[in-house]
C-alpha cells in the first residue's frame, strides 16, 4: 500500500511540474474550461436558489385555490360557491380574495393589488414596519418595497389609485414589507377585501378566487378532487402542484440553457483533444527518454491522467467560485432575464446563492468527466511514440 | 423529459461510456483474431500497445458507469419533485416501466465491470498476459449490457412526463396523485425475518473466517454463494424493515431517501460497505478459475485471501451501520 501511494505521489509530482513547464498551453485550456464551468454552474446555482425561494414563499400560500372558469377564461367567482366547499369534510376554512393589477403609466410597472378578507397567514415578522389592518377597517394598505420606490412615496404614507371610472381611491399605508420577502411582496399592495372590490369595481357578491385551507395536508389531493366534482366550472390548484410546476419549469429552463452550453462544452472538448494531440518535438523526446529510463506505457498514461485531473479540478473550483460570486454579488446579471422574464418590477429581489452537494456532483459529471474522457486517446498516442525515431529525429 | 440538466448528464455519461467501450471492443475483436504472444510481427507489437489503450478506456468507462449509478438515483430524486404522485426517488423510478429495470441493469453491471477490472489487474501482474483472451471475451459480453443500459435510459427519460398545471381545468388529479407513500416493498414479517437475517449474517461470518484461514475452493464457493444470497436478502431487509428505523416512520420504506442530507447521508455508509462486501465476497470464487493458469496461481491465492479479508471487514461495517438505527430505537425503549 505504501509503495502504491508513493508511486502515485511521485507521478503526481511529476505531472504537476510538467503542467507548470507548459504554462502557456495549459493556461489557455484552463481559462476556457473555467469559463465553461462558470456558465454551467451559474445556471445550476441560479435554478437552485430560485427553487428554494419558491419553496420558502409557497409555504405561506393556502393549500387550495379555486378559480371560476367561464369559456376557458378565469372570471370572478360568486361567493355562493363558498358554502358548497365548506360542506366538504376536512376543509378548515374558505376565504375569498380579490386581486388584480394596477398599471403605473409613469414608470411602466405593474403593481399587484390584493384584497384579503382577513390578515394573511404571514405573521408580523414579514413587515419592516407597521401592521396589517384590523377587521372592518377601511382604506388601509400594506405595501412592498418595490411599490414604495415605484410610487416614490418617500416619507409620505398615503397614495391613491384610479377606479375604473377614473375617480380616485385613497389608501393610507399601515405597514411595509421587509426586503427579505421581496420575491413574494416586492410589487404587492395588500388591503381589505372591501377596499379591493371598491378599487376594481367588483360586485359585493363576487371575489377573484377562493382560498381553501385544509386540516390534514395528506388530504389535499382528495379534497381538491371533491371540489372539482362539486363545482365543475372551476379550476382547482393545489400547493404541491404549484411547487411541482415551478420545479418543472425551472428545470426545463436550466435544461434548455444546459443544452446550449453543451455545445460550448463540446467545442471545449474538441479544443482540449486537439491541444493534447499536437505534440511538440520536445515532448516526444521527453517521453522517449522516460521510456528509456524504464517507464512503461501505463505510467505515462497515469501522468497524463493526473495532469488532466489536476487541471480540471482547479478549473472546477475557480469556475464554481466565480459562479457563486456571479449569483451572490452580481445577482446573476447574465442570465436573470432568461430564468425570470422581463417585467419591470419583478427583478427586485435579492438572490441568495444556494450550493448543494448534488448540484456540485451534477456539475462534476457534466464537465470534468467528458474532459477526462477526451484526454485518454491523445495521452495514449503520446505514450506510444516509437522511442528510436523520436530520439533520432 | 430530456430537457433537464440531470437527463442531459445521464445521457452524456452514457454516450461517452458507450463510445469508450466501443473503441475498446474494436481492439477486443483484433485481439481475439490475431493475438499470438509468440510472434514478433509488427501486428503483435501494435496489438500489445493497443491493449493498454483499450484497458485504460474500459477502466474509465466502468468508473463512469459506477458514477452514473449514483447520478441516476440522485436524478430520480430530483425528478420526483416534478411528477405528481412521486414523493421521493422510488416514485420517480416507478413512474414508468423502465425505471426499475434500468436500476437493476446498472447494479448488475457494477459487478461485471468490477470483475473485468480484477481480471485486468491479474492479467497485467504477469508479463505474459495470460488472461488477455478471457478479458476481451468478457468485454464483448459487457458491451450489449451497456447498450441495454443506454436504451433503457432513453426509454425511461422519454416516458417521464412532468405534471404542469394546465390552463384548462382540473384534469391533473390522475390516479397517481393518491397522496400516499409508494414503496418498492411493503413492510412485512417482523421478528422472524429479522432473526433469519441476523442468523444468516452470523453464518456468513463463520464461513468467511474459515475461508480466510483455510483458503480452500469449497469454502470460497460456500462463502461466495452465501454472500450472493445475502446481498439480495440484505437489500430486502434493508428496504422492508431496517429503513423504517432510519426514517423513524413506520410506513416509509424507501431505499433512496437515506442517501439524502435529511438523514445525514447515512445511506452512503450503508450501501458502500454492502456493495464492497458482496463484491469482495463473490470474487474469490470466480477468480479461482484463473488459478488453473499455472503462473497466476500464487497471485490469485494472495488476492483471494485479501479479498475475503476486505469482504469480512466490510461485512462487519455494514452489519454495525445498518443495525445502528434499529439498536438505537430498541435502546431508547422502542418495542421490537
Amino acid at each position: 500500500m505504501r509503495i502504491f501511494l508513493e508511486k502515485h505521489l511521485n507521478l503526481l509530482d511529476y505531472a504537476l511540474s510538467s503542467l507548470w513547464r507548459r504554462k502557456g498551453k495549459n493556461l489557455s485550456v484552463f481559462f476556457v474550461f473555467t469559463l465553461v464551468i462558470f456558465l454551467l454552474a451559474s445556471f445550476l446555482f441560479l435554478t437552485r436558489s430560485l427553487l428554494v425561494s419558491a419553496q420558502i414563499t409557497l409555504r405561506q400560500t393556502p393549500e387550495i385555490t379555486v378559480q371560476h372558469m367561464v369559456a376557458g377564461r378565469q372570471e370572478s367567482i360568486p361567493l355562493s360557491y363558498m358554502g358548497k366547499i365548506e360542506d366538504i369534510f376536512g376543509v378548515h376554512q374558505v376565504s375569498p380574495r380579490v386581486w388584480g393589477y394596477k398599471y403605473n403609466e409613469v414608470t411602466g410597472a405593474n403593481i399587484t393589488v390584493m384584497g384579503l378578507s382577513r390578515s394573511p397567514l404571514l405573521g408580523e415578522e414579514v413587515l419592516a414596519e407597521g401592521r396589517f389592518g384590523a377587521q372592518g377597517e377601511q382604506g388601509w394598505a400594506v405595501i412592498g418595497q418595490g411599490v414604495l420606490a415605484d410610487l416614490d412615496l418617500g416619507s409620505r404614507r398615503s397614495f391613491s389609485f384610479f377606479r375604473p371610472d377614473l375617480t380616485l381611491k385613497p389608501f393610507s399605508v399601515r405597514g411595509i414589507f421587509a426586503p427579505q420577502s421581496n420575491i413574494l411582496t416586492y410589487d404587492l399592495v395588500i388591503t381589505g377585501i372591501d377596499d379591493g372590490r371598491d378599487l376594481f369595481g367588483l360586485d359585493p357578491q363576487l371575489a377573484t378566487d377562493l382560498l381553501v385551507e385544509v386540516v390534514n395536508p395528506l388530504e389535499i389531493a382528495t379534497i381538491a378532487r371533491k371540489i372539482s366534482q362539486v363545482l365543475p366550472d372551476t379550476r382547482v390548484i393545489t400547493r404541491p402542484q404549484i411547487l411541482k410546476t415551478y420545479q418543472a419549469v425551472f428545470s426545463w429552463r436550466s435544461g434548455f440553457a444546459a443544452i446550449c452550453l453543451i455545445s460550448a462544452l463540446a467545442a471545449f472538448i474538441i479544443m482540449a483533444w486537439d491541444k493534447a494531440s499536437g505534440m511538440a518535438p520536445e515532448e516526444r523526446r521527453e517521453i522517449s527518454i522516460l521510456k528509456i529510463l524504464g517507464w512503461q506505457t501505463p505510467d505515462v498514461l497515469m501522468v497524463r491522467f493526473w495532469e488532466s485531473l489536476a487541471l480540471a479540478l482547479v478549473a472546477f473550483v475557480s469556475g464554481t467560485i466565480l459562479a457563486y460570486i456571479h449569483i451572490g454579488y452580481f445577482q446573476a446579471g447574465l442570465f436573470r432575464s432568461v430564468m425570470m422574464g422581463w417585467s419591470v418590477l419583478r427583478p427586485g429581489f435579492d438572490l441568495v446563492p444556494v450550493v448543494s452537494g448534488t448540484d456540485l456532483f451534477l456539475l462534476f459529471s457534466l464537465s470534468i468527466l467528458p474532459y477526462l474522457a477526451a484526454t485518454i486517446i491523445p495521452a495514449w498516442r503520446s505514450a506510444s511514440v516509437a522511442t528510436d525515431s523520436a530520439l533520432r529525429g | 423529459m430530456f430537457v433537464n440538466p440531470w437527463s442531459l448528464a445521464l445521457c452524456l455519461l452514457s454516450g461517452i461510456t458507450l463510445f469508450l467501450i466501443l473503441v475498446a471492443c474494436k481492439t477486443a475483436v483484433k485481439v481475439l483474431r490475431h493475438w499470438d504472444p509468440a510472434a514478433d510481427s509488427q501486428r503483435q507489437i501494435e496489438l500489445e500497445s493497443e491493449i493498454w489503450l483499450s484497458s485504460t478506456l474500459v477502466q474509465y468507462g466502468l468508473a463512469f458507469q459506477i458514477i452514473s449509478l449514483l447520478l441516476y438515483v440522485l436524478a430520480a430524486d430530483h425528478f420526483s419533485g416534478m411528477l405528481s404522485g412521486a414523493m421521493c426517488a422510488t416514485g420517480a423510478l416507478l413512474a414508468n416501466d423502465y425505471g426499475l429495470p434500468l436500476l437493476i441493469v446498472k447494479i448488475a453491471g457494477m459487478f461485471l465491470y468490477g470483475l473485468w477490472i480484477v481480471l485486468h489487474q491479474l492479467d497485467i501482474s504477469s508479463e505474459k498476459y495470460p488472461l488477455v483472451r478471457l478479458k476481451y471475451i468478457l468485454l464483448l459480453l459487457i458491451a450489449p449490457l451497456l447498450l441495454a443500459d443506454t436504451a433503457l435510459l432513453i426509454l425511461y427519460l422519454q416516458g417521464l412526463n412532468p405534471d404542469v398545471i394546465t390552463s384548462c381545468c382540473a384534469v391533473i388529479f390522475g390516479e397517481g396523485d393518491k397522496g400516499a407513500v409508494q414503496n418498492l416493498l411493503g413492510r412485512m414479517g417482523s421478528q422472524t425475518t429479522l432473526g433469519f437475517y441476523y442468523s444468516w449474517l452470523a453464518l456468513l461470518f463463520v464461513a468467511g473466517f474459515l475461508a480466510w484461514r483455510r483458503q480452500e475452493i469449497i469454502l470460497y464457493l460456500l462463502y461466495g454463494t452465501a454472500m450472493a444470497l445475502f446481498f439480495v436478502l440484505a437489500l430486502h431487509t434493508l428496504i422492508a424493515q431496517l429503513s423504517s428505523y432510519i426514517y423513524a416512520m413506520p410506513f416509509h420504506n424507501c431505499p433512496f431517501c437515506m442517501l439524502k442530507r435529511e438523514y445525514g447521508y447515512i445511506g452512503f455508509f450503508i450501501y458502500l460497505p454492502l456493495f464492497a462486501t458482496a463484491f469482495c465476497g463473490v470474487m474469490p470464487m470466480l477468480i479461482h478459475l484463473c488459478r488453473a493458469r499455472g503462473i497466476l496461481a500464487p497471485t490469485v491465492a494472495r488476492l483471494q485471501k485479501k479479498l475475503v479479508a476486505v469482504s469480512l471487514f466490510a461485512l462487519a461495517l455494514y452489519a454495525v451501520l445498518s443495525s445502528y438505527p434499529y439498536l438505537l430505537y430498541l435502546f431508547r425503549g422502542g418495542e421490537g
